[in-house]
């Protein structure tokens, strides 16, 4: 009796420091959070209680765009899925063929990872700068003067010149991860299917991949959540703009909360991306079950 | 023991099976699209360097991607100078080693209790940690903000170690029940058998096995916090304890046509990083590497 | 030895947190602390009259122990807004006037100025302080006052063949064709700092519908529903349409724009009159280039010169909170007035306050802004300074969807007429 006590104190004592941190300062605000989002409320005012209306107006004013912001990170999940996670793998898969120089490449595709989003960002800048940037310069120096554009200027534009410094910037950190699960595969049963006959292109898609299927699910999970949390980068290259082109939920709960004055409404914004992201690494967790 | 798992990963390469059946051409549009890769990754860390040594008019025509004719090292003394880059490093190191320290102490206890103690609600605590995972940063920043006015801790240092320690917390436990997995239950039970309590297990034999841990702990902490830019520049408002984005986003406000200095400011956030990468590219791989596959 | 560590960081955790519990109380020895954010950053012109009315303002004050911190704009209003919900204001704080100080009043987080002001009076017209006045209370300390200007740079007109700004607004557009079709861009006009397009819509919208209109829908006593503003809004499109406006200014930010129209890029930038100085003081000479007025007169049955937008927004108000409200009332108004008064001096804007002293070195810019003021026939305080933070960005962003030409006049009063209040 006495050492089952002794023991749940020590249970106790070694949660301690964790639990403090963690429901301090992340379950308390978003508990206050999901309450905050049942008002209208400016953040220092009345607060006058409107049940669901805020969730309500999100989802259906225009004004908003709510839905717009969310199909915009969708649309990054999408891409970052689709196309920067097989790209990532592909790298993985033809350096983990122990290739010559496959550690120098390794070390400069994980670069980007380790700068700072704000100097990405601050340095994109002047990349799509539209009179000086060494995008436009480069193109009319090759001839290709009507191709030139105003990057983060024009609404077709800015989301796709915000997508890829995004995607170029994780890459590495996919590639990484992949990599290290390629490297795991025995080398036997590689030698065997080779034995067997079988391409490098067969060896990888039956018996690599599905090997490290759990860190792909782990780069999944990642890039969806990452995308629809995205928020450094998109401020500091177009904060939303043009025309709410590049607005994403992050710098629309910012905007509401600092620029609007809507506490209430930020906080609802707050609470859909927690339940959005909670959502997906579900989901994604499902799927992946259900194939294996 | 850990730490060996993770040098196989590198070491196979001794029993790696070659490249037989590719053809030469398949080998070179390999390599040519490792090359142009390469570029792509290097070419705007080569660019940024060379205009945060050139004027405005170097930049802006005569000579926009080549070294710069006149190495203009005053851009350098006005990130400095106007710029307070080298506080700003210092305080994103302290905020960041302190990060880590916290981060680690607070998830090697969690785990060592998840996974080593026996008790009816571990499984369910672990998945509650790893709620974090999902959580976006931004969606606290006001309750936090109060909070930490109440406790008389913004404007300090603290004002972000602490929300970067919980917010790095699930990473953490998640990285930490990997290796911590990794260390066999026997030996508990051979220190329990010469008397060691559950601390003593956790100071004598744990925590001198999770060293390999530190590391991986280490880089996913850092990536997390050396980035952060919404609650750095709330939360700190003296000049003396900004962090570098911070300190960058402001720079450029103050100098938004004179790129040579936020060049400067921007090599200045990098550079120090980049180097200490080169030369410890391989430890830090293999750490990142092993929270991978130990997550 | 890991044991060791950890057991001197939660000391230290503890230590710090103790610490900066005592730090706010301890030092009540005889100086009081007054501690005032702001966002006169080392890049601001209004940078040197802050320094000069402080050193003046703390020498008469060695009783009071000044602190100040400085925030570049955007990140201010993040910061004061954060502030303000976890009442930790400073002592003194700058603000803009109207809606933006009225929300923090409403929340009872700011000091009523009533009894300090009493020592001033004379020294600062009511007219200075309407926007800063909540039913009937004083709240805030104006510094300077700014309309928006029509800055030409003439030698660019010269080319053209003008020797003055046109007066009318026939000859203004006439003026703009010829520029265009000689190549050079009329107007440069930040896209990505959407205040700087209603430096351009709002004086087109008041010289088309008149000022009191105008300022009723503001404040909300009219309807945006308005054909005339259609109109108005339809005008200023189609001189986006006809490429008066630099494509790529939807790009760049304000400071980007200003220094391309110093550079010549630009025949006119139309912006606040805190712009003077800079022009003014720029080192190639092109202060002497540069000629401010109003925009021209578009309807004139219902609009007339010297109907300006602008007015006193620039604010220092003081917390509640402080616990020295009273001195800091005090301090605040002293130093206004010295803000006021440098930031006059070295051609920051107008004053609030009744001026003093030498005036004679003020830059020519300003005297010319100052002659157009002297004329005024009423002033409409900016769109987005006048409506409450929500409405305000409401406004803005249908204002972007004007200059991004996605709606027209018709489509901009009809949202607004739906989208607000």
């Amino acid at each position: 009796m006495n050492k089952k006590v002794i023991n749940n104190i020590n249970i106790i004592a070694f949660l301690l420091p964790a639990m403090i941190l963690f429901i301090g300062v992340l379950i308390a605000p978003i508990l206050l959070s999901g309450y905050y989002s049942l008002f209208d409320w400016n953040g220092f005012g009345a607060k006058t209680f409107i049940g669901f209306s805020n969730y309500v107006e999100l989802f259906t004013s225009d004004a908003i765009g709510f839905i717009k912001a969310l199909c915009n990170s969708l649309l990054l999940a999408g891409l970052s899925v689709f196309v920067q996670l097989p790209f990532s793998l592909g790298l993985a898969l033809v350096l983990g063929r122990s290739i010559r120089g496959e550690r120098g490449f390794l070390s400069v595709f994980f670069m980007p990872v380790l700068i700072s989003t704000v100097v990405i960002g601050q340095l994109w800048l002047k990349i799509y700068n539209p009179s000086y940037g060494i995008l436009n310069v480069f193109l009319t120096r090759i001839g290709l003067e009507s191709w030139t554009r105003i990057w983060l200027g024009t609404k077709e534009t800015a989301l796709g010149a915000c997508f890829v410094p995004t995607l170029w910037q994780y890459v590495g950190y996919h590639m990484l991860l992949m990599y290290a699960g390629v490297k795991s595969v025995s080398p036997d049963l590689r030698e065997a299917a080779k034995i067997d006959g079988a391409t490098n292109g067969q060896v990888n898609r039956y018996i690599v991949i599905p090997c490290i299927k759990p860190i792909i699910k782990v780069s999944v999970i990642f890039a969806i959540t990452g995308s629809l949390k995205s928020f450094d980068l998109i401020y500091v290259l177009t904060n939303g703009g043009p025309l709410h082109a590049t607005e994403v939920p992050s710098t629309l709960m910012i905007d509401m909360l600092f620029l609007r004055n809507r506490y209430g409404m930020g906080s609802t914004i707050a609470v859909m991306l927690i339940v959005l992201c909670f959502a997906f690494a579900l989901l994604i967790n499902k799927l992946f079950k259900e194939e294996a | 023991m850990a730490a060996e798992n993770e040098k196989t990963l590198f070491d196979m390469d001794a029993n790696k099976y070659t490249i037989k059946k590719t053809s030469k051409v398949g080998t070179v549009l390999v390599y040519i699209g490792l090359l142009f890769w390469t570029f792509i990754n290097l070419f705007p860390i080569y660019w940024m360097f060379t205009f945060s040594l050139k004027n405005n008019k170097e930049i802006f025509g005569e000579n926009v991607a080549g070294l710069p004719k006149h190495w203009l090292w005053s851009n350098y003394s006005s990130a400095m100078k106007t710029g307070h880059m080298a506080t700003y490093f210092v305080n994103s190191i302290i905020v960041t080693v302190a990060t880590i320290i916290i981060t680690l102490i607070a998830a090697l206890m969690a785990t060592y209790a998840i996974t080593r103690l026996v008790w009816k609600l571990s499984k369910s605590v672990n998945a509650f940690f790893m709620l974090g995972l999902t959580i976006p940063i931004h969606a606290s920043i006001v309750p936090i903000y109060v909070t930490l006015s109440r406790i008389r801790m913004l404007n300090t240092y603290w004002a972000l170690i602490i929300p970067y320690a919980a917010f790095s917390l699930a990473m953490g436990i998640l990285i930490c029940s990997g290796f911590m997995g990794d260390i066999p239950k026997d030996l508990d039970e051979a220190a329990r058998i010469d008397g060691c309590g559950v601390w003593g297990i956790f100071i004598r034999i744990i925590v001198p096995l999770m060293r390999p841990a530190l590391a991986t702990i280490g880089i996913y902490t850092f990536l997390q916090c050396w980035n952060e830019l919404m609650f750095a520049n709330v939360f700190n408002s003296k000049d003396q304890l900004k962090t570098l984005p911070v300190g960058i986003q402001a720079l450029s406000g103050q100098y938004t046509t004179n790129w040579g200095p936020i060049g400067a400011a921007l090599v200045i956030a990098t550079f120090p990083t980049l180097f200490a990468y080169i030369f410890l590219s391989r430890k830090i791989q293999e750490s990142f590497i092993a929270g991978a596959v130990k997550g | 030895m890991k044991k060791v560590l950890a057991t001197l960081l939660a000391a230290a955790l503890v230590l710090s947190c103790v610490g900066c519990g005592k730090s706010g109380s301890a030092k009540s020895g005889e100086k009081i602390s007054l501690d005032m954010w702001c966002i006169a950053t080392e890049s601001d012109s209004n940078r040197p009259a802050y320094e000069k009315a402080i050193a003046d303002v703390t020498a008469a004050h060695p009783e009071i122990e000044f602190t100040w911190e400085t925030f570049e704009n955007q990140a201010y209003k993040t910061k004061i807004k954060a502030a303000v919900a976890a009442d930790e204001m400073p002592d003194i704080f700058f603000t803009w006037s109207c809606a933006f100080l009225g929300d923090f009043v409403a929340a009872n987080r700011v000091y009523c100025l009533d009894d300090a002001l009493a020592k001033w009076k004379n020294e600062l017209p009511e007219v200075m302080l309407g926007n800063t006045t909540y039913d009937g209370k004083h709240y805030g300390v104006p510094t300077t006052m700014n309309i928006v200007g029509m800055f030409a740079n003439m030698d660019i007109l010269a080319s053209v063949g003008y020797t003055e700004v046109p007066g009318t607004y026939d000859e203004f557009i006439e003026c703009c064709d010829k520029l265009v079709a000689a190549g050079i861009i009329p107007f440069g006009c930040a896209g990505k700092e959407t205040w700087c397009v209603t430096e351009y819509l709002e004086p087109i919208i008041e010289k088309s519908i008149g000022a009191d209109a105008l300022n009723d829908i503001f404040l909300g006593k009219a309807t945006w529903n308005n054909p005339d503003v259609a109109e108005a809004v339809d005008k200023f499109q189609a001189m986006v349409t006809k490429g008066y406006f630099d494509p790529e200014g939807i790009a760049l930010s304000n400071d980007e724009v200003k220094a391309n129209f110093i550079a010549g890029k630009y025949a006119f930038y139309m912006n606040g009159t805190w712009n003077c100085a800079d022009f003014a003081n720029d080192p190639d000479g092109f202060g002497a280039k540069v000629k401010v007025s109003e925009f021209p007169v578009i309807n004139s049955g219902a609009a007339k010169l010297g109907q300006l937008i602008g007015g006193p927004s620039d604010t220092l108000a003081v917390a509640a909170s402080s616990p020295h409200a009273a001195e800091a009332a005090d301090f605040a108004f002293e130093l206004g007035r010295l803000i006021c008064h440098y930031g006059y001096l070295d051609g920051n804007g107008l004053p609030a306050w009744t001026p003093y002293g030498d005036t004679s070195g003020i830059n020519d810019l300003t005297k010319a802004v100052s002659d157009i003021c002297a004329n005024a026939d009423s002033y409409v305080l900016f769109g987005d300074t006048a409506q409450s933070a929500d409405d305000a960005n409401t406004y803005l962003s249908y204002v972007e969807k004007v200059y991004g030409c996605e709606i027209d006049g018709a489509g901009f009063i009809e949202g607004l007429a739906n989208d607000i209040r």
